[in-house]
């Protein structure tokens, strides 16, 4: 696929896989990406081939186990991946990442037209929709739904922010009309269930915090402390599921997970820790598989703490790092290093590479700069994610020679925010995840004063060209200014890029209809039961 | 004393880094939206407001409403209750089945091989880190042998069997903990009532060991055994922590973790403050019995 | 004494009477026998070795135990690598060696605050009594009916995480049980003659307290210090479990065990030596308090808590 029109921007917003209960949603991205050569889904068998699924009812129950219990159901208000686990299967927005390669795709909307100036979009809604207290989607519930984001600003109303309203059109249509032009809205308002549509006056008649009403396959029939039940909804609008339902189990040890796989008292999990991924590859009772992701790892060290403030000083650092030995240690092999944030597989990536990882370079770069060592450096990192702290402990050796002395702090993640906003730290190691598209893997991070901006970057040319790059609406003019951004971001070391990681996640073998999305979308609608 | 520890949970719990606004939040938010849910939350007022506030509806068994779920701390705290209590109340039989015997024996022959081995085998479940066994248990009897689920909880009302399965391996893995602690007392109370003179004077007047043993000194040996066994309940509530953690079981403990993670001020304020009216409770309770029990003792 | 056939109530009997007198107590033969209860030897000889090993762990280590060297990674036990290599390919016999240093001082230094504090305010609450012991007990009993690990936890997000902090966390949370014990030791001492005698003679409080109580009061709180040391170490594995010991790279076992189990299954190595450590450590500390509360608390003063 090379045609340009069927390239779509999408963002995203999700939180890793992490491996304890109450898991916050780790970090909040976005991106964009192109039908066109990405990285894509490694298909299942998808059975039905898409389109409606058997709907019999008599499929049985698929049991999956998840890392952590959600922290509440309210689509806009929640912001943890756990809970995202189980609304993708109960909530639907108005367009959808297709699950091979992410382009946005008719969901509630079958279609949509856009102005002349692009300042004025609509959408036709689907029709037959019902939602699972039996009441019919129309416009009025997508109006309440995004207003309701909106008015509220809860949690995706940053994605609404060029959005001046959102109303009822001719003929049960909704119109969006936005302030400037943007390219990439279908993937603001459709990449994740965040955008979900609820029904008119659902926070009225509900308690959105532990009740769902939704248009989705499934419908939510309990969720306490010990699991989430979803039931098949028979009227779902393209067809009923082929299983009766799903359960997610929380089960926070990896290895806990597995064994329940490999006896049969899960069929899938996704908490399956990377140094497991080769001994999986050759265990008959477990069907592996491995996608790359759009997440990728770096450190960044704080801009107002020298001698950080240095260029030579993160210039060296960075020449030093290898970045191999980093990805290959944190994730056995299911994982690429790269000195660019953008996966290889996208559109959006840059084969820039300047940093040689070379010892001896960077203890010339730092004795030509007249840097004294050793530099003191702590690194902070969260066991929230047990990679980060693995990644710490290599980039720490790999410094150690060029008279850079790294601590290692492990916090807590509630604690790693606090010092992140309030710039407590020499330099921190962590991933931004399911990031799609180029504006979110490189904006908030490194404008002057981006919201995400933690380690104080600032670089008035790259400020311009992350400005232009975010209105500009051709995909190759767009692609050369993002290219132009990141080398200088890359040459100043605002961010050490590290690596890709892989999603990796396993299930029982003969399971079909399921495929394992670069976005860690989880969804059941057509998987069936060995 | 339950003041105390309310003022204490409180300070405690303000005192630690991390701000709770910010992590409900996410990570993308306006200063609009932030000062609102703060101010929703009752968290711009001045402490001392925020304590007596809450310390007020608490009396009125309202313990305020999570921050992270938005669910009443009181109904969530209850929906945890019953597995915590179960799996304690499971892990104190598996405790008492190692300690009686095991105890009895080794104060029946006092400074023998028999009493060493059993001191090291009861002081062996104590010296193991509880993550650590609990992990090769799931190994070993779910995956390997097969016998048991990896874990989980199904409530016995539903499911009887399943639960007891659910059941047996973190109750051992916290049994066996209590376990070495209450042989150690069981030993030494046996001994003890041995050596009163009731008993030597039974022994004098020819009654078999047997007789004497488990008439005159098993009863009273036991008696303190309520005591102690009681105060272990009370720890064992709120000491579970790990191991829930370890077999996806869903009690207080990791509810009272989450709380702490995500800075969830008023469930872990809500959870601690429950373990320390336990705590008050179960000692009272063994006072009680203790006196009802103990013939010396009563008036 | 005289010499104590086998399989006579000797427990019962050993030295009850030592508090009752004004003198210390008798430390040649309590250690007299404690030298004849051999698991208490063997225990004793463990910990020796352990101590040994952390002092000399320079010498006895092969390596550093911090080199990543990445293809030399999870390697099976083998004669260059006698315990294999954990996950950075790091050799685990010398982390096992250089972390004995590691859980030996946090149980050292956790079990000192405690049995400080612990015992300083059991001390002045038993023997003022009245308001001081009402104050200062309940004072106790509030840190006592907070969950331990949550304790930990608390304090260790107030302090940040680490091996100094956590050493702290751990201390602070067995304050409790020493203050406990050695209130009761104090009560069941502070009205004996001799201290009454002392008190009519006209002797201050500070020479009464460390002349006549304290001394009578110790035997419990030794046995409660060795049972301690076992806790603390295990503690330190627990509050590693969670992640917030000893930071990395730095060798601990609690430390090593966490990360090791993430592995168990293709690399039992990582976690089942330094397991072991610590199994060996706390099983001798246990065990040599048990051979300890026989000679010296017969009467089982000692606090009865678990509490991990």
């Amino acid at each position: 696929m090379t045609d340009h029109s069927a390239r779509t921007l999408v963002r995203r917003q999700a939180a890793g896989t992490s491996r304890r209960a109450g898991a916050l949603a780790a970090t909040a991205a976005a991106a964009l990406v192109l039908a066109a050569c990405s990285g894509g889904g490694e298909g299942v068998d998808t059975g039905a081939g898409g389109g409606a699924g058997g709907g019999d009812g008599s499929g049985g129950t698929l049991v999956a186990a998840v890392s952590a219990q959600p922290d509440q159901l309210d689509p806009h208000v929640t912001s943890a991946y756990a809970s995202f686990q189980v609304l993708e299967n109960v909530y639907d927005t108005l367009v959808v990442p297709s699950p091979e390669d992410l382009v946005m795709e008719p969901s509630l909307a079958t279609g949509w037209e856009t102005s002349e100036d692009g300042l004025t979009w609509t959408f036709t809604l689907r029709e037959g929709v019902t939602f699972h207290d039996g009441s019919d989607l129309d416009a009025a519930d997508v109006v309440y739904s995004f207003n309701r984001i909106i008015d509220e600003e809860l949690n995706p109303s940053f994605r609404f922010a060029d959005v001046a309203s959102v109303e009822e059109g001719d003929g049960g249509t909704v119109v969006i009309t936005l302030t400037q032009p943007t390219p990439n809205l279908l993937a603001l308002i459709g990449s994740y269930k965040g955008l979900a549509i609820l029904p008119e006056g659902a926070a009225e008649d509900y308690d959105l915090t532990t009740e769902a009403v939704g248009t989705g396959p499934f419908a939510l029939e309990s969720s306490d402390a010990s699991g989430t039940v979803l039931a098949a909804y028979p009227d779902y609008w393209d067809g009923a599921p082929t299983v009766d339902g799903v359960e997610f189990r929380y089960i926070t040890e990896p290895a806990a997970a597995l064994t329940a796989l490999q006896t049969g008292e899960v069929q899938w999990t996704d908490n399956v820790p990377p140094q497991q991924v080769e001994a999986l590859e050759s265990d008959d009772a477990v069907e592996l598989a491995t996608v790359e992701s759009v997440d990728y790892w770096y450190f960044s060290m704080n801009y107002d703490v020298p001698p950080f403030d240095d260029p030579a000083v993160r210039r060296a650092i960075a020449t030093a790092v290898d970045r191999e030995a980093v990805a290959e240690a944190a994730t056995f092999g299911a994982g690429q290093a790269n000195q660019t944030a953008i996966p290889q597989g996208s559109f959006y990536a840059s084969d820039y590479a300047p940093y040689p990882s070379d010892t001896e370079a960077a203890i010339a770069i730092l004795e030509e700069a007249g840097v004294q060592t050793p530099i003191q450096m702590g690194l902070m990192v969260t066991d929230e994610l047990p990679a980060s702290v693995t990644a710490a402990q290599v980039v720490a050796a790999q410094l150690e020679p060029i008279g850079v002395e790294v601590s290692i702090q492990t916090e807590d993640f509630a604690t790693w925010l606090d010092r992140q906003s309030q710039g407590d730290f020499d330099a921190f190691l962590l991933s931004w995840l399911g990031n799609i598209d180029p504006f979110d893997f490189y904006q908030s991070q490194h404008i002057t004063d981006g919201a995400s901006n933690y380690q104080g970057y600032s670089n008035p040319e790259v400020d311009a060209l992350l400005e232009e790059a975010a209105v500009e609406t051709d995909e190759d003019a767009r692609k050369a200014l993002y290219d132009e951004a990141s080398a200088i971001i890359v040459d100043d070391a605002s961010y050490v890029y590290l690596y890709n990681p892989d999603v990796v996640q396993a299930w029982a073998p003969g399971l079909s209809g399921y495929t394992i999305r670069a976005d860690r979308a989880i969804n059941f609608e057509q998987v069936e039961l060995p | 004393m339950l003041v105390g520890v309310s003022v204490l949970v409180f300070a405690l719990v303000h005192l630690v880094p991390g701000d709770p606004v910010r992590l409900a939040l996410g990570t993308r938010f306006s200063q609009e939206s932030y000062d609102a849910l703060r101010e929703r939350s009752g968290l711009d007022q001045p402490l001392l407001v925020q304590y007596f506030t809450w310390a007020g509806r608490a009396l009125t068994g309202d313990l305020g409403v999570s921050f992270r779920t938005g669910e009443p701390v009181t109904l969530l705290i209850l929906e945890r209750l019953p597995a915590t209590l179960l799996l304690a109340g499971a892990a104190i039989v598996v405790a008492l089945l190692i300690a009686v015997p095991l105890g009895t024996v080794s104060a029946l022959r006092p400074r023998t091989l028999l009493d060493r081995a059993a001191t090291v085998v009861s002081q062996a479940g104590i010296s193991i880190p509880d993550f650590w066994m609990g992990i090769v248990f799931i190994l070993l009897f779910a995956g390997t042998l097969g016998w048991l689920p990896t874990g989980g909880y199904v409530s016995p009302a539903d499911d009887p069997a399943g639960f007891l399965q659910r059941l047996v391996m973190p109750a051992v893995v916290t049994g066996v903990v209590s376990g070495s602690v209450l042989t150690r007392f069981v030993r030494s109370s046996v001994l003890e009532a041995r050596g009163a003179d009731h008993v030597r004077t039974a022994e004098a007047k020819g009654l078999g060991t047997r007789v004497v043993l488990s008439w005159h000194v098993l009863r009273n040996a036991l008696l303190p055994l309520v005591t102690v066994t009681g105060v272990q309940l009370a720890y064992l509530l709120s000491g579970v922590v790990v191991v829930e953690i370890v077999f996806s079981w869903p009690g207080l403990g990791q509810l009272a973790l989450q709380a702490v993670q995500s800075r969830d001020y008023p469930v872990l304020q809500g959870a601690v403050l429950l373990f320390a009216l336990t705590f008050l409770v179960v000692n009272l309770v063994v006072d009680l019995l203790y006196t009802r029990l103990d013939p010396r003792i009563r008036v | 004494m005289s010499a104590d056939p086998a399989g006579a109530d000797a427990a019962g009997d050993a030295t009850p009477a030592a508090p009752m007198r004004p003198e210390r107590p008798r430390w040649r033969e309590t250690l007299g026998l404690l030298a004849r209860n051999p698991t208490a030897v063997v225990a004793a000889g463990v910990i020796t070795l352990v101590v040994l090993v952390a002092v000399f762990d320079d010498l006895v280590a092969p390596t550093d135990g911090l080199g990543v060297s990445i293809p030399d990674r999870l390697l099976p036990p083998s004669l260059a690598h006698p315990f294999g290599t954990d996950e950075l390919g790091r050799d685990v016999l010398s982390r096992v060696v250089l972390g004995a240093s590691v859980s030996l001082r946090v149980g050292l230094v956790a079990v000192g605050i405690s049995l400080l504090v612990g015992t300083t305010t059991g001390l002045v609450a038993g023997f003022y009594g009245r308001w001081v012991d009402d104050v200062l007990m309940r004072v106790m009993d509030m840190l006592f009916a907070f969950p331990a690990v949550l304790l930990a936890i608390a304090v260790l997000a107030v302090l940040g995480p680490g091996t100094t902090n956590a050493t702290i966390a751990i201390g602070v949370v067995y304050i409790p049980i020493f203050a406990r014990v050695t209130r009761s030791s104090v009560l069941s001492v502070r009205e004996e003659v001799y201290v009454r005698a002392s008190r009519s003679v006209g002797a201050g409080d500070l020479r009464l307290l460390v002349r006549h109580v304290l001394p009578n009061a110790a035997p419990p709180v030794i046995v409660q210090t060795s049972v301690s040391l076992a806790f603390a170490v295990l503690s330190e594995a627990a509050l590693s479990f969670l992640g917030l010991g000893t930071q990395p790279p730095s060798p601990s076992w609690g430390l090593m065990l966490a990360e090791g189990r993430g592995f168990i299954q293709v690399a039992w190595w990582m976690s089942v030596f330094p397991g072991l450590a610590i199994f060996l450590l706390v099983l001798s500390f246990n065990l040599l308090g048990d051979g300890l509360r026989d000679v010296l608390d017969p009467r089982q003063r000692t606090a009865m808590g678990g509490g991990r």
